[in-house]
């Protein structure tokens, strides 16, 4: 039992605390809470099983990535489309179309600042998948380029060029549709 | 997915500007940056979208905590939560807790009496360490929507950061800093050519008190504790420079 208790042990020191980055990444990749749930779940045990390979420092970015590769393969299985979704512009505007006219002469950066949760979350969940989820690793839980690189298996210029592009196309939206 | 091609030479520019706001430029980068911003109006531009993008995040997009439900199911499955006599995981890091704060050294930080002179000592030693690296600063720069988030995921709560560059008191950029065991924000400011460091250690049920100032190893060093958090301005700055500023700061938080 020595062992296995180790194990129970440095995951509730190790993993633990991260349970809700995990939680908030695997919400941001699958876009749905239900999901989520499941993603969460499954990299938990993965997590569990792999949990003598981690070093202290870098529980955190080892937990998200595979939060990561789980969700990918959760979405692969079960909703190939998701994979694939670029911006459908359409279907943002008219899930904003009801939140307000009352702005159009607003600066933009003011328009911005005014966004409430849901037109920002509609705008967010409307980007493609890696930029949803380089945008959301930086602003949301705050990570560095490197340790995004790490976490999305990429290089640290393709997360900066995903970063500034997010960025952009939210701009956009938030330009053309006053959201 | 499809990729542009950078249509101006200012690409480059708008890029490192994001990396700047990112606190993913080193000093010297990131004033050559600065110095483009402010002769640039269109990175300005750049720079302020960036700005009012993450503030929204930050206002309108709350950091949901994983669901309970969630949460304990994951505990089961995992084991960690067992309906035995066997001590839970809960009670095994409660006793392993109590026997640190009883035989570690550390235990200054929760019991009060003699606190402030060893916690002193720890903050004075982060400055001096601060001023003994190549740079004072882990993340440099003199915008403080680049400095607080980037504290975000490093330390418990990211600290309030304040604007007192129009008071002669420009911020440099931020570090962590170790106090006992802990990670602790520092905000480092600039004053003339000397460095500020300002420590922010929550410390829950400490009642707010007044800046008092003292002196250890010829810094000056002010503290004080607002909203359940104890500042502390580490500097060789005079002690009036530094009373100065902390009066400057702590108009910022109220």
């Amino acid at each position: 039992m020595g062992a296995e208790e180790d194990n129970k042990a440095r995951f509730a020191r190790l993993i633990t605390p991260y349970l809700s980055h995990a939680y908030r990444l695997a919400r941001s990749i699958t876009s749905s809470p239900t999901d989520a749930e499941d993603v969460v779940q499954e990299a938990c045990l993965r997590a569990f099983r792999g949990i003598n390979g981690v070093a202290d420092a870098n529980a955190r970015a080892w937990l998200l990535t595979i939060v990561h590769h789980t969700a990918c393969t959760w979405l692969r299985k079960n909703r190939p489309a998701a994979l694939i979704s670029v911006v459908d512009v359409a279907a943002v505007e008219a899930k904003q179309a009801k939140f307000d006219e009352q702005d159009a002469d607003t600066p933009e950066t003011a328009l911005i600042a005014k966004s409430n949760r849901a037109r920002l979350e509609a705008a967010i969940g409307s980007l493609s998948l890696p930029y949803r989820e380089t945008f959301t690793l930086r602003e949301v839980e705050g990570l560095n380029y490197r340790e995004i690189a790490e976490i999305t298996g990429v290089p640290i210029g393709t997360v900066m060029s995903r970063l500034s592009r997010a960025r952009d196309q939210l701009d956009d939206m938030i330009e053309r549709k006053r959201l | 997915m499809t990729n542009s091609t950078p249509s101006s030479s200012s690409d480059n520019s708008i890029q490192l500007v994001h990396a700047y706001m990112d606190g993913e430029l080193d000093l010297t980068a990131a004033l050559g940056i600065e110095e483009k911003i402010a002769a640039d109006p269109k990175l300005a531009a750049e720079r302020d979208r960036i700005i009012a993008l993450r503030e929204a995040v930050q206002q309108n997009l709350p950091r949901d905590p994983i669901p309970p439900t969630l949460q304990r199911r994951i505990e089961n499955t995992i084991g960690l939560r067992q309906e035995t006599s066997h001590p839970t995981w809960r009670t095994l890091a409660a006793s392993v807790a109590l026997a640190v704060l009883v035989t570690s050294s550390s235990t200054w930080l929760f019991l009060d009496s003699n606190a402030p002179k060893t916690m002193e000592g720890a903050i004075v030693a982060g400055h001096i360490r601060g001023l003994m690296a190549s740079q004072p600063t882990d993340v440099a720069s003199t915008e403080r929507h680049t400095v607080k988030p980037w504290f975000n995921g490093r330390v418990v709560e990211a600290p309030h950061v304040a604007d007192l560059a129009s008071d002669g008191f420009p911020l440099i950029g931020g570090r962590i800093d170790v106090v006992g065991s802990r990670p602790v924000p520092t905000l480092v400011y600039g004053r003339r050519k000397h460095i500020i460091s300002l420590t922010a250690v929550p410390n829950a049920g400490r009642p707010t008190s007044g800046p008092s100032v003292s002196a250890d190893n010829g810094y000056n060093i002010v503290h004080w504790v607002t909203n359940g958090i104890s500042y502390w301005a580490v500097s060789d700055v005079s002690a009036s420079d530094l009373d100065e500023f902390a009066k400057l700061f702590r108009a910022t938080q109220s």
